[in-house]
């Protein structure tokens, strides 16, 4: 069994189907969960079954698209796979993985005041995320870059920590929740998210509407069956970019928008609520008040609208006149 | 590697200087274990990394040449071998006579090749495609160097994956060696069993060769060619080569 650090294209190498383990990958996802629980532990803090389940399937994602034979086939034989890649790293992974880190370990691996934490605050602000996830969106799906890059197990690993570094900066703002780091609120969040899913059809637009293959590395791999072509490959993976990418984050946004949606009607109904209540006490006094005053004047008069006479929870008051 | 991590602090040590920190304010510092842990994660790959490519073909596809062309021009000179093989319905074809009066494109190769042959045919008939450019104006032949597999159907049923308009061809082995003899190519030979179990691997020249329209050997393009280098190269060939 041949063994390899990370996947990368090996120009001339037949496709088999016989496994082909990368340690990089074991070695990183093992890392990630180890590094976790280990974090946990030497806090004294309990595992957050939900951050951790978030957590793991991040890192799930990473290693099931990263080792073979989804890595390898994404990397060095179909153009679709590779962008598919790109698209679990950067709209299933990493999301998955900014949403799993409790606010305490983000304090202390990164405290506020410290250069650490000052450089999280910097690189995830919104606007600087959003051109740095466009910026490695952008690069790294220029041809020169990936053809030059993916042909080394560095280069190829380098290339894939730079999409899931590209893709943390750019979750983090959209999905943390703290204030004093950079947390934005609707409706930039839908803006910013949106922006991005934008910007996201030029280079898919480029893979799908160029008559020619732009990535050396898939048109000269070694064909996986006869027939396969790798102009047809590479429109699929623009398609692929658009619209499961789109797809993904749009129903991301629709998800987040939706969270908050309900959030604010939680918190009006609750500021409602509490008016009301003001409300129905000032009636109240009011009510009594005349109750007093008609009592003074004798008991003539109709009778007095009471806190029975309004609608309860109601906004407004109804008097049985 | 070994110094590196003797330069990385003993967590007693660590321990140590944040006691001190400690005691000089009220800052605490900040955990250096999962940074450290992925350096040396990072490190690891990076040193344990070498190139993965076994080969020396690149993706860049071919260098443009002075004159404009992809393709490279011979320094010898050559033409189309004084040889008779059998078309897919086991007619003769005299090559030296049937490929004269249109350029031709030449490449031998055997239907089992997992990877050269059906890169650089599909690359040509797409790019025939792309450029516009009809068989009638140019033809591409292909001789397999594999007659123990390489039957006439499969021949066509191989070609009819990239364009049914190719020419199949197929002879014994000594005549089709001989055909590469006279082109200065060597012959084919069985390198050793397909890694996907599919009998022998072939190892056959991997360059397809130009021929104009008088049978003379003008241009090859090796593998690597891609189909921008095609499609830059096939208006010339009918132009020039007619």
């Amino acid at each position: 069994m041949t063994v390899a650090w990370w996947c990368s294209s090996t120009p001339g190498q037949i496709w088999t189907w016989r496994y082909t383990p990368f340690i990089g990958v074991w070695i990183v996802a093992a890392s990630l969960i180890g590094g976790y629980v280990a974090a946990h532990r030497r806090a004294g803090q309990p595992l957050d079954r939900v951050l951790f389940r978030r957590w793991c399937l991040g890192v799930l994602a990473l290693f099931v698209v990263s080792e073979w034979p989804i890595g390898q086939l994404g990397v060095g034989y179909m153009a679709t796979i590779g962008i598919g890649r790109y698209v679990v790293y950067t709209f299933v992974a990493a999301p998955l993985l900014v949403a799993g880190i409790p606010t305490w370990l983000v304090d202390r691996w990164f405290p506020i005041g410290s250069k650490r934490g000052q450089v999280l605050t910097t690189v995830t602000r919104w606007p600087f995320a959003l051109l740095v996830f466009n910026a490695v969106l952008f690069g790294t799906h220029i041809p020169w870059i990936v053809d030059t890059l993916k042909v080394t197990q560095l280069g190829s690993f380098g290339v894939d920590v730079l999409h899931l570094g590209a893709a943390l900066i750019w979750w983090w703002p959209a999905i943390r929740r703290e204030p004093e780091r950079g947390a934005i609120q609707e409706p930039i969040r839908a803006f910013y998210l949106f922006t991005s899913s934008v910007l996201m059809f030029v280079p898919a637009a480029f893979l799908t509407f160029s008559p020619l293959p732009l990535y050396g590395l898939y048109e000269l791999a070694p064909p996986l069956w006869l027939g396969f072509d790798p102009t047809s490959d590479q429109q699929a993976a623009g398609i692929v970019m658009n619209v499961v990418g789109g797809f993904v984050l749009w129903g991301i946004i629709a998800g987040l928008f939706l969270t908050w949606s309900r959030q604010q009607q939680n918190a009006d109904e609750v500021t409602r609520k509490a008016r009301d209540a003001r409300t129905l006490a000032r009636m109240k006094v009011m009510a009594d008040a005349e109750a007093v005053d008609a009592g003074g004047a004798g008991g003539a008069g109709d009778a007095p609208g009471t806190a029975g006479g309004f609608v309860d929870g109601g906004a407004v008051p109804v008097r049985d006149d | 590697m070994t110094g590196r991590i003797g330069a990385v602090p003993s967590p007693a040590a660590t321990h140590r200087s944040g006691g001190v920190a400690r005691r000089r304010g009220p800052r605490r510092r900040p955990h250096r274990g999962p940074l450290v842990a992925t350096l040396l994660v990072l490190g690891l790959l990076a040193s344990a990394c070498g190139p993965a490519s076994s080969t020396s073909l690149a993706a860049e596809g071919l260098p443009r040449q002075s004159d404009g062309w992809h393709g490279i021009p011979l320094e010898i000179e050559r033409t189309l071998p004084d040889v008779t093989l059998l078309t897919t319905d086991d007619e003769p074809f005299v090559l030296a006579d049937e490929l004269r009066g249109d350029p031709t494109l030449l490449f031998f190769g055997y239907t089992s090749c997992p990877d050269i042959c059906p890169v650089h045919l599909a690359a040509i008939a797409s790019a025939m495609n792309t450029a516009g450019i009809s068989y009638d104006d140019l033809d591409v032949v292909f001789v397999s160097v594999d007659p123990e597999r390489d039957d006439p159907e499969r021949i066509e049923d191989y070609l009819s994956n990239f364009s049914s308009r190719m020419t199949g061809l197929h002879e014994q082995l000594p005549i089709v060696a001989d055909a590469l003899s006279q082109l200065d190519l060597p012959g084919p030979v069985v390198e050793g069993p397909d890694p996907r179990g599919e009998g022998d691997l072939i190892g056959h020249p991997a360059q397809v060769i130009g021929f104009d329209a008088n049978g003379e050997a003008q241009r090859v393009w090796p593998f690597g060619a891609r189909r921008s280098d095609w499609v830059n190269d096939l208006p010339r060939i009918v132009e020039e080569w007619s």
